[in-house]
Parts: C-alpha cells; structure tokens; sequence
C-alpha cells in the first residue's frame, strides 16, 4: 500500500515536471510553425461564427493519441445514450480532420466517488492529451471533476450541474466551458402546452423527479411559474416518483381513485410519463388524459403522434456532449484560448425543441430515424441565442 | 414415595404453565403484524374516507402488492435459511428487461410470445442456481456473491436493449397488465399462484422442512444425513424463480423492459418479510408471515400516496412506520442478544 503510494507520488511528480516542460516547449513552436495561429487566440475573436480550420492544427497534435471521454451517470436512461451517440458523432468528425484518438464512456453508475475517480484516471491515462463531457452526478463535484482534469492538463466542458459559486473561470484554461439545458424555461414550457391542452381548467398531477436534484428542481420551479398565470388550474396531487417509471405509475394508479376527474398530468421526465400513461391505459383514460414529459424519449415522441401525450422536451444530448466535445477539443488543438474567452461563452445554455403534435414528424425525421447532422467545425453553434 | 410424586407433579405442572404462558405469548406476537395491517387500514380509511377503502383503490393496492409480494416470497426461504439474497434489484431488473425483448417490441425482430417470458423466467432461474452453487461450493457468504449477481445481472439487463427501453408490442403480452378475473388482476392472481406454491412447497414437502432445520442449526439436519447444501441451492433456484416472475410482470404492468424495474425493491422486501415475523436469524416464520408483511407494506405506501405527505417528509413518514411496524411485530424477548 505504501509501495504503491510512493510510486504513484512519484508518477504525478514526474507527470507535473513533464507537464510544464511540454508545456513551456510547445506553445512557442505552435507560433513559429503556424503564425496564423496566434491570430485566433487574439481577444478580438468572433467566436458566435467560429470556426475550426483544420489546416491550423499542427500536424504534431493531429498525429498525438487524444482521449475522448463522456462521463456520465448510466447508460439505463436513453437520454444519456444520446449523449454516447453524441460522442461517437464527434469522433467521426475527428476522423475527418485525421486526428489519432481513442475514445471511452466514464460511467459512474450514479456515485460521486467513482466519477470524480474516474476523471482522476482518465486524465492521468491520457497525460494532458484528453478531452472530456461530464454530466457531475450533483452539482457540488462539478469543481472536482474540472479539478481532476485541470491536474493533468486535459480539458473539460461540464453540463446541467454546477454550483452557483464556481465557475469555469475556476480552473482556467482547463475547465473550458459549462452548458445547461434550460429546465425551467421547458418545465414552464411543458406546462403550459399541458394546460392549453386542458382549456385553461382543472386538475392536474405534478411528478417530480430525484428530491434535490437540480433538474427537477428547476423544471418545478417552470411549472410554478406557468401555473401562476392559469388560475383556474388546480394541483390535486404533487409527489416524487424519483425519474422511475414504475414509481410514477403507482403513483398515478393510487390518485386516480381519488381524483378520476384529473385532465392532465405534469412530468418531470419521460420515464415517469411512460409510467403515467400505463396507468391511465389501465382505467381507460390514456388519450384523454394530457400528459407531459421532458427528455423526448423515443416511446414518448411516439405517443405524442398517437395523440397520448400533449408534448415533451429534447434536451438534444446529441448536440450536448458533441459540441462540448469540439469546444474542448479546439482549446486542446490551441485554436482557442479558453482563458480569454469572454464569460457568455463559458457558461451558457443550450437550445431545446419541444416536440407537439404540430411538429413531431420531423422531429421524428431528424432525430429519430436519424442522427441530428451536426457542424462540429462551426463549434459554438450549439448555443443558444 | 407420596411426596416424591407431588414434587413430579409441580415440576410438571410448572413446565406445563410455562409452555402455555410461552404459548399464548407466541401467540400475540403471531397475530401482531395482522393487527398492524389492520390498525393501518382503519387509520387510512378514518383520514382518507371512502375513497381510500373505495373498490378501484383496493384493486391498486392488489396490483401494487403483487411484485413485492413474489419478490418478498423468493426471500423469505432464504432468510429461513440464515442467509440473504442481495441480488433482487438486479434478477428482477434483468428478467423484465429479457422479458420484453424476447416478446415482440421495439427494440428488436424478436418475437416469441409467451414462452418469451417463460425463457426470461428460466434465465432468472438460472441466476439463482448459479448464486447458491457458488455460495455453498466456494463457501463465499450468500451476502458477497448475491451482491455481485445484482450488478452482474443489472448489466445483462441493460446490455439486452442497450440503453433504449423496449416498449412490448406484443398485445397479447400488453393486455395482461390490464385484465382481471373475478376483479383481482392477473397479475395479482400469478403472484397468488406463487404463493399457494410455496406454501405447499414449505408446508408440504421435506424440502420446505429442511429448510427450517438448516436455519435453525445446519449441524442437526447435517447429522441425520440430510444434503444441506443441495437444500441451500435449491432455496437460492427458488428465489430466482420468484424473482424472475416478478420481473416478468413488473415488465408487463409497465408495457416496458427496464432494468429499473428491479430498483428500490430489495430493501422493502426484507422489511415486509422481517415485519411479517420472520426471523432474520432463521429458522423461524414462512410464507404466510410475509403475505401479511408485504401487505402491510404496500398499504402503507399506497396510503401515504394518496395523503399527499410532502415528499420531501413521505420518507421519513415511512421509515418511522416501519420502524415502529418492526418494533411491534419482532418477536424480541427469545433473543439475549441482538446484533
């Protein structure tokens, strides 16, 4: 044990010496090869519109193995497979411009620990070399995992959790960027697509996701607000089913007894809607009965054609982690300096569709049937305006 | 020759006194978790009024029970046996899971109707004669390999439909969820028929006797040349089965094959099967103590669900019933020692 803490006292000793080496030696060679390269890490970058030039990449980075990773929570939830996807997307990006990389999902199966153990060795692994999209299992190991990334000098984009008091700026230039979907804009959203769908008047159930979890949060925080501006809309039931389906559908199955005459019920994500509707299709009610949810799952989109379920929200992993990814990647090419970067494209959200009747075929269409396509060269066109 | 007699008769009759007192109080402590399910009921009904005890919520609560009953069935042999079975979140999460593709979805061209959810059932069977053997032929505790097994499964599971939930197309399959006979749902009824199984299985067999011998001290039916680890394995192929089926439906009653379906169930289930009155020490209670327990159980969560208790104190609210559920009905004063 102490054996093994000697040697590895020794590895990051010899990896922070390497480091600044590397560090110190490449930065002016990058000038003196590529002139026009210090002309985009000016201050005066229109970085709304741009874009990655291949040609400017030297052609030692092109041919040094890069590490690509997304960290995330779990591959049970579909949503975050879009995220994988998203990667994967990515990459064949990288393939295009003929960077050598090596890519990996860092899962942390829901635990603090093992993701910010995982991002320790990852960026170890990947001596500087690394990109990385993590989705902090709560907000408060955000600083951690840019922490464990700004040690090796690799780079980081975070996404949905952070705490208000950090920031990017934290760990300059490491910790690149941080994106949001905004929750609640679409729990507001959601809501009031859900209470359109019910005339303006009565009884809804709310479904909360994980107590305590950002997302949920906000997207209650949304429907609060949008219910403030229905006053004729009255909450019988408002309970946690923890992003479970099976825990919203006995949720729902146990309120209809009491409150048969509901017209719509408010998800906090797809899962509990796929439960909701169960228990409405139990009682004969699926399809008068509004249902909302948020994430856009494919069963979920589905049954907004059939007409089961009012409307849902894509967060578009896809475009979440890819374009974090490409954020990452242009500040690890030095196409970016991500410490002179001003603030509104360090920390910024990213767009939404919200998927209804009116235009679910081509959403299904686009991202569906098919992969969103996706610029990754134009990297900062995942930002909403 | 007289009063060597009386003596004998003293003795007699205070051991008779003794076993009828022990008796009476063995009693109680039988008929307790009854009395809890019932004092349950009557404070929901009393605050909740009639839509609570209404016909529709009664038929819920049967729906509901039916999963943490068969999951709670499987368990309680093995707590009869002194060991315990970590592995319920993951089996259930993967039989529902191969559940739903092996049936026709829209995941994959699958499509093998019923016998689907019999091979997903077998496959869970299969688990569970896996755990036991390793348990007893490695002498590794039930609690570390059953452990491993839950993750090893969960990720079968999630491996089976990569991420994107299948959706059973199967109508057939998908109706189940919805019929009734005689008003109690299917599923309900399958859970029921595991049940009456088991109790015949334990009342019944010499299977279910050993297994109370084994639990109480493996030394005994060793002795008298009883296998005791082939009872172990097959206390282990038992719970896989019950555990399989309760994927099985819980895939059914979602429409959906998730590896969720096995999440959160662990930990009720040894509270509803430690409620009923079975000993977690072994040897002691059966399958109709956890019929009650898992009742009990599910009337509670179904009662504070319809309350609307603030969720942010609901599982406090629930952690304290059980607590003072546990306090109630586990027979204590046996023990000298507890740990």
């Amino acid at each position: 044990m102490k054996l093994r803490r000697i040697t590895s006292l020794l590895l990051v000793a010899a990896l922070a010496i390497a480091g600044t080496l590397t560090g110190c030696g490449s930065q002016p060679s990058e000038t003196t090869d590529t002139p026009a390269n210090s002309g985009t890490v000016a201050e005066d970058i229109d970085y709304a519109n741009f874009t990655i030039d291949p040609s400017k990449i030297p052609q030692e980075k092109l041919d040094t193995t890069l590490y690509v990773a997304t960290s995330v929570r779990g591959l049970e939830n579909p949503y975050i497979v879009t995220i994988t996807e998203g990667m994967d997307e990515f990459c064949k990006y990288l393939d295009s411009i003929g960077q050598k990389y090596e890519k990996q999902v860092l899962d942390s199966g829901g635990s603090n620990d093992v993701e910010i153990d995982n991002m320790k060795q990852f960026a170890a692994k990947a001596k500087g070399n690394a990109i990385a999209y993590a989705d902090p299992n709560e907000a408060a190991i955000a600083p951690s995992l840019a922490e464990a990334m700004a040690s090796s000098g690799g780079y980081i984009g975070t996404a949905w959790n952070k705490p208000d008091d950090a920031s990017p700026q934290d760990y300059d230039p490491n910790w690149v960027i941080h994106t949001s979907a905004d929750n609640v804009t679409n729990g507001k959203a959601t809501a009031k697509a859900l209470f359109d769908n019910m005339g303006g008047k009565g009884k809804v159930f709310v479904i909360e996701g994980m107590l305590g979890n950002t997302a949920s949060i906000d997207r209650v925080k949304g429907f609060e607000q949008a219910l403030k501006e229905y006053p004729d809309i009255e909450v019988a039931h408002q309970d946690t089913a923890n992003w479970a389906t099976d825990q919203a559908l006995t949720l729902v199955e146990t309120w209809l007894n009491d409150t048969p005459d509901v017209g719509g019920i408010w998800c906090a994500n797809d899962n509990m809607a796929t439960g909701a509707l169960q228990a409405l299709d139990k009682k004969n009610l699926k399809g008068k009965v509004g249902v909302t949810g948020i994430d856009a799952n494919t069963d979920i989109v589905e049954a907004v054609k059939a007409g089961n379920v009012v409307a849902t929200v894509s967060s578009n992993g896809y475009l979440q982690s890819g374009y974090t990814l490409a954020i990452c990647y242009a500040a690890w090419a030095g196409l970016i300096d991500p410490a002179q970067m001003p603030e509104e494209y360090r920390v910024f959200l990213t767009p939404a569709v919200m998927v209804t009747a009116d235009n679910v075929d081509s959403y299904i269409a686009e991202y569906v049937d098919s992969v969103p396509k996706m610029d990754f060269a134009k990297i900062f066109s995942c930002k909403a305006d | 020759m007289g009063k060597e007699k009386l003596a004998a008769l003293s003795i007699t009759e205070e051991f008779a006194s003794k076993i009828k007192a022990d008796n009476q109080k063995e009693r109680l402590t039988k008929w307790a978790p009854v009395f809890v399910l019932i004092a349950l009921f009557l404070v929901f009904s009393l605050i909740l009024g009639g839509s609570f005890a209404s016909g529709s919520n009664l038929v819920s609560i049967l729906n509901q029970w039916a999963i943490p009953l068969l999951v709670a069935l499987g368990l309680t042999f093995v707590i009869m046996l002194g060991s315990i079975d970590l592995s319920i979140d993951g089996t259930v999460g993967m039989a529902g899971s191969l559940a739903a593709v092996f049936v026709l979805n829209s995941r994959n061209g699958n499509d093998m109707g019923v016998w689907g959810l019999f091979l997903a059932v077998f496959c869970s069977v299969i688990i569970g004669f896996i755990i036991g053997t390793i348990h007893v032929k490695l002498k590794i505790p039930s609690f570390m390999v059953s452990f491993a097994f839950m993750n090893i499964c969960a990720g079968i599971g999630l491996l089976s439909y990569g991420g994107k939930p299948p959706t059973i197309k199967d109508e057939f399959i998908a109706s189940i969820a919805k019929s009734s006979f005689l008003e109690i749902p299917i599923i309900t009824w399958v859970a029921l028929l595991v049940f009456v199984l088991c109790l015949y299985i334990q009342e019944c067999t010499p299977f279910g006797r050993h297994i109370y011998a084994v639990g109480t001290d493996e030394t005994i039916p060793k002795a008298v040349g009883i296998n005791v680890n082939k009872v172990k394995i097959k206390v282990f192929t038992l719970a896989g089965f019950c555990f399989g089926v309760a994927g099985v439906l819980g895939a059914i009653r979602l429409g959906q094959g998730q590896v969720s379906i096995g999440a959160d169930l662990m930990f009720p289930a040894n509270a509803a099967v430690v409620i009923g009155g079975t000993a977690l020490t072994g040897g002691k209670g059966g399958v109709v103590n956890t019929v009650v327990g898992t009742l009990i159980m599910t009337v509670l969560f179904n009662g504070l669900t319809m309350m609307g208790v603030n969720p942010n104190i609901k599982t406090g609210v629930q952690g304290l019933i059980i607590l003072i559920a546990v306090a109630l009905t586990v027979k204590r004063g046996s023990t000298i020692i507890s740990k």
